[in-house]
Protein backbone atom coordinates (compact mmCIF):
# COMPACT_ATOMS: atom_id res chain seq x y z
CA UNK A 1 0.00 0.00 0.00
CA UNK A 2 1.18 3.55 -0.77
CA UNK A 3 2.17 5.82 1.48
CA UNK A 4 -0.77 8.06 -0.31
CA UNK A 5 -3.43 5.74 0.59
CA UNK A 6 -2.24 5.38 4.15
CA UNK A 7 -2.27 8.93 4.91
CA UNK A 8 -5.93 8.52 3.07
CA UNK A 9 -7.05 5.77 5.39
CA UNK A 10 -5.81 7.21 8.49
CA UNK A 11 -7.81 10.64 7.85
CA UNK A 12 -11.20 8.90 7.18
CA UNK A 13 -10.28 6.80 10.48
CA UNK A 14 -9.97 10.80 12.40
CA UNK A 15 -12.90 11.75 10.40
CA UNK A 16 -10.96 14.05 8.79
CA UNK A 17 -12.42 13.25 5.48
CA UNK A 18 -16.38 11.73 4.54
CA UNK A 19 -16.15 7.88 3.45
CA UNK A 20 -16.94 9.88 -0.53
CA UNK A 21 -14.05 11.87 -0.07
CA UNK A 22 -11.68 9.01 0.68
CA UNK A 23 -13.05 7.04 -2.20
CA UNK A 24 -12.71 9.79 -4.69
CA UNK A 25 -9.19 10.24 -3.66
CA UNK A 26 -8.30 6.68 -3.78
CA UNK A 27 -9.60 6.33 -7.35
CA UNK A 28 -7.65 9.66 -7.99
CA UNK A 29 -4.63 7.60 -6.66
CA UNK A 30 -5.39 4.12 -8.33
CA UNK A 31 -6.27 5.83 -11.87
CA UNK A 32 -3.53 8.22 -11.73
CA UNK A 33 -1.07 4.79 -10.89
CA UNK A 34 -2.73 2.49 -13.49
CA UNK A 35 -2.41 5.32 -16.34
CA UNK A 36 1.38 5.26 -15.33
CA UNK A 37 1.81 1.68 -15.67
CA UNK A 38 -0.05 1.70 -18.58
CA UNK A 39 2.53 4.00 -20.30
CA UNK A 40 4.97 2.03 -19.25
CA UNK A 41 3.78 -0.76 -20.36
CA UNK A 42 2.85 0.59 -23.84
CA UNK A 43 6.71 2.07 -23.99
CA UNK A 44 8.28 -1.44 -23.24
CA UNK A 45 5.63 -3.03 -25.86
CA UNK A 46 6.72 -0.46 -28.94
CA UNK A 47 10.29 -0.84 -27.67
CA UNK A 48 10.49 -4.51 -27.90
CA UNK A 49 8.46 -4.53 -31.09
CA UNK A 50 8.84 -1.31 -33.67
CA UNK A 51 12.71 -0.40 -34.73
CA UNK A 52 12.30 1.42 -37.80
CA UNK A 53 9.60 2.62 -39.74
CA UNK A 54 10.08 1.90 -43.42
CA UNK A 55 9.37 3.68 -46.70
CA UNK A 56 9.80 1.90 -49.92
CA UNK A 57 8.87 3.00 -53.48
CA UNK A 58 9.60 -0.59 -56.07
CA UNK A 59 9.36 0.28 -59.39
CA UNK A 60 7.63 -2.36 -62.12
CA UNK A 61 10.31 -4.99 -63.28
CA UNK A 62 10.06 -3.55 -67.07
CA UNK A 63 11.19 -0.36 -66.15
CA UNK A 64 13.59 -1.49 -63.70
CA UNK A 65 15.58 -4.09 -66.73
CA UNK A 66 15.05 -0.66 -68.90
CA UNK A 67 17.21 1.09 -66.36
CA UNK A 68 15.32 3.91 -66.44
CA UNK A 69 12.92 3.58 -62.92
CA UNK A 70 12.46 5.44 -59.48
CA UNK A 71 13.39 3.54 -56.33
CA UNK A 72 13.17 4.89 -53.00
CA UNK A 73 14.24 3.01 -49.80
CA UNK A 74 13.86 4.74 -46.58
CA UNK A 75 14.26 3.21 -43.15
CA UNK A 76 13.99 5.72 -39.90
CA UNK A 77 14.68 4.42 -36.54
CA UNK A 78 11.63 4.86 -33.89
CA UNK A 79 13.64 6.45 -31.45
CA UNK A 80 14.07 9.45 -34.64
CA UNK A 81 10.59 9.82 -35.09
CA UNK A 82 10.43 9.82 -31.04
CA UNK A 83 13.15 12.61 -30.50
CA UNK A 84 11.10 14.18 -33.09
CA UNK A 85 8.21 14.26 -31.69
CA UNK A 86 9.44 15.53 -28.41
CA UNK A 87 11.09 18.34 -29.77
CA UNK A 88 8.09 19.61 -30.97
CA UNK A 89 7.36 20.76 -27.37
CA UNK A 90 9.98 22.58 -27.12
CA UNK A 91 8.21 25.30 -30.40
CA UNK A 92 8.02 28.67 -28.45
CA UNK A 93 4.21 29.03 -27.77
CA UNK A 94 3.88 32.32 -30.31
CA UNK A 95 5.50 30.03 -33.04
CA UNK A 96 3.12 27.08 -32.13
CA UNK A 97 0.00 29.44 -32.10
CA UNK A 98 1.08 30.32 -35.93
CA UNK A 99 1.61 26.32 -36.60
CA UNK A 100 -2.32 25.46 -34.94
CA UNK A 101 -3.77 28.23 -37.08
CA UNK A 102 -2.12 27.33 -39.86
CA UNK A 103 -3.45 23.65 -39.10
CA UNK A 104 -6.71 25.20 -38.42
CA UNK A 105 -6.83 26.57 -41.79
CA UNK A 106 -5.98 22.71 -43.58
CA UNK A 107 -8.72 21.18 -41.70
CA UNK A 108 -6.36 19.51 -38.86
CA UNK A 109 -7.41 20.80 -35.59
CA UNK A 110 -4.26 19.49 -33.89
CA UNK A 111 -2.46 21.34 -30.82
CA UNK A 112 0.81 20.71 -30.31
CA UNK A 113 0.48 22.00 -26.59
CA UNK A 114 -1.92 18.84 -25.84
CA UNK A 115 0.87 16.37 -26.93
CA UNK A 116 2.31 14.49 -23.09
CA UNK A 117 4.89 11.79 -23.49
CA UNK A 118 2.14 8.98 -22.72
CA UNK A 119 0.63 10.28 -25.67
CA UNK A 120 3.50 10.43 -28.16
CA UNK A 121 3.94 6.64 -27.02
CA UNK A 122 0.59 6.12 -27.90
CA UNK A 123 1.02 7.57 -31.47
CA UNK A 124 4.27 5.06 -32.02
CA UNK A 125 2.15 2.37 -30.75
CA UNK A 126 -0.09 2.91 -33.43
CA UNK A 127 2.08 3.44 -36.14
CA UNK A 128 3.11 -0.18 -35.15
CA UNK A 129 -0.08 -1.37 -36.75
CA UNK A 130 0.97 0.55 -39.59
CA UNK A 131 1.11 -0.88 -42.73
CA UNK A 132 0.28 1.16 -46.30
CA UNK A 133 0.98 -1.18 -49.82
CA UNK A 134 -0.39 0.41 -53.08
CA UNK A 135 0.25 -0.48 -56.44
CA UNK A 136 0.48 1.93 -59.22
CA UNK A 137 -1.38 1.31 -62.92
CA UNK A 138 1.79 1.26 -63.85
CA UNK A 139 2.97 -1.32 -61.44
CA UNK A 140 4.92 1.11 -58.97
CA UNK A 141 4.65 0.00 -55.47
CA UNK A 142 4.92 2.11 -53.01
CA UNK A 143 5.12 0.43 -49.06
CA UNK A 144 5.21 2.22 -45.55
CA UNK A 145 5.30 -0.09 -42.72
CA UNK A 146 7.11 -0.45 -39.11
CA UNK A 147 9.76 -3.41 -38.88
CA UNK B 1 21.91 7.42 -22.50
CA UNK B 2 22.23 5.95 -26.05
CA UNK B 3 25.52 5.64 -27.66
CA UNK B 4 25.56 8.34 -30.45
CA UNK B 5 26.23 7.02 -34.17
CA UNK B 6 30.14 6.21 -35.33
CA UNK B 7 29.99 6.39 -38.48
CA UNK B 8 28.24 8.00 -41.49
CA UNK B 9 28.09 6.53 -45.17
CA UNK B 10 27.12 8.86 -48.13
CA UNK B 11 27.66 8.05 -51.70
CA UNK B 12 26.28 10.17 -54.84
CA UNK B 13 26.24 8.43 -58.34
CA UNK B 14 25.34 10.03 -61.81
CA UNK B 15 26.11 10.71 -64.78
CA UNK B 16 28.78 8.36 -64.68
CA UNK B 17 30.53 9.35 -62.08
CA UNK B 18 30.26 7.99 -58.35
CA UNK B 19 31.24 9.74 -54.87
CA UNK B 20 31.27 8.08 -51.99
CA UNK B 21 32.29 9.21 -48.61
CA UNK B 22 32.96 7.74 -44.74
CA UNK B 23 32.31 10.55 -42.14
CA UNK B 24 33.97 8.89 -39.28
CA UNK B 25 31.43 10.86 -36.86
CA UNK B 26 33.16 9.31 -33.84
CA UNK B 27 36.17 11.27 -34.27
CA UNK B 28 34.53 14.26 -34.23
CA UNK B 29 32.87 13.47 -30.38
CA UNK B 30 36.33 14.62 -29.09
CA UNK B 31 36.29 18.02 -30.71
CA UNK B 32 32.70 18.97 -30.11
CA UNK B 33 33.53 17.62 -26.13
CA UNK B 34 36.84 20.40 -26.30
CA UNK B 35 34.31 22.87 -28.17
CA UNK B 36 31.95 22.47 -25.91
CA UNK B 37 34.46 23.21 -22.38
CA UNK B 38 35.84 26.10 -24.24
CA UNK B 39 32.27 27.31 -24.85
CA UNK B 40 30.81 26.11 -21.49
CA UNK B 41 31.37 29.58 -19.40
CA UNK B 42 29.38 31.08 -21.99
CA UNK B 43 26.62 28.79 -22.47
CA UNK B 44 26.13 29.16 -18.84
CA UNK B 45 26.21 32.56 -18.61
CA UNK B 46 23.84 32.74 -21.37
CA UNK B 47 21.90 30.35 -19.64
CA UNK B 48 21.48 32.03 -16.47
CA UNK B 49 20.43 35.62 -17.91
CA UNK B 50 18.12 33.92 -20.07
CA UNK B 51 16.44 31.81 -17.36
CA UNK B 52 14.13 34.51 -15.90
CA UNK B 53 12.20 34.68 -19.34
CA UNK B 54 11.88 31.24 -19.80
CA UNK B 55 14.31 30.96 -22.66
CA UNK B 56 17.28 29.82 -20.92
CA UNK B 57 15.19 26.66 -19.92
CA UNK B 58 14.09 26.32 -23.24
CA UNK B 59 17.12 26.46 -24.95
CA UNK B 60 18.83 23.97 -22.50
CA UNK B 61 16.05 21.87 -23.38
CA UNK B 62 16.41 22.07 -26.62
CA UNK B 63 20.33 21.31 -26.43
CA UNK B 64 19.37 18.19 -24.69
CA UNK B 65 17.01 17.31 -27.42
CA UNK B 66 19.19 18.00 -30.24
CA UNK B 67 22.20 15.50 -28.40
CA UNK B 68 19.02 13.44 -28.09
CA UNK B 69 17.98 13.57 -31.69
CA UNK B 70 21.40 12.82 -32.84
CA UNK B 71 22.06 10.07 -30.49
CA UNK B 72 18.44 8.82 -32.41
CA UNK B 73 20.37 8.72 -35.58
CA UNK B 74 21.72 5.41 -35.19
CA UNK B 75 20.14 3.09 -37.96
CA UNK B 76 19.06 5.39 -40.25
CA UNK B 77 19.03 5.14 -44.08
CA UNK B 78 17.95 6.63 -47.03
CA UNK B 79 18.63 5.43 -50.68
CA UNK B 80 17.14 7.13 -53.60
CA UNK B 81 17.33 5.94 -57.16
CA UNK B 82 15.76 8.13 -59.86
CA UNK B 83 16.59 7.67 -63.59
CA UNK B 84 20.67 6.91 -63.83
CA UNK B 85 21.05 8.65 -60.54
CA UNK B 86 21.26 7.97 -57.46
CA UNK B 87 22.24 9.01 -53.06
CA UNK B 88 22.44 6.87 -50.58
CA UNK B 89 23.39 7.88 -46.69
CA UNK B 90 23.48 5.79 -44.01
CA UNK B 91 24.11 6.38 -40.27
CA UNK B 92 25.79 3.52 -38.38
Amino acid sequence: MSDNKKKILEMLAKNKISADDAYRLLSAIDGGEGRREGAGRAETAVNSRAKYLRVTVLPNPESERSGSYDRVNIRVPMSLIRAGIKLTSLIPSEARDKVNLALHEKGIDFDARNMKPEDIEELIGALSDLEVDVVSKNGESVKVFVE
Amino acid sequence: MKRPPMLMHMRVEGHGRAFGLWLPLFLMLPLALVALILLCPLILVTTAILWPSGWGRRAWLTLRASVDMFCAMRGLSIDVHSGRQSMSVSVV
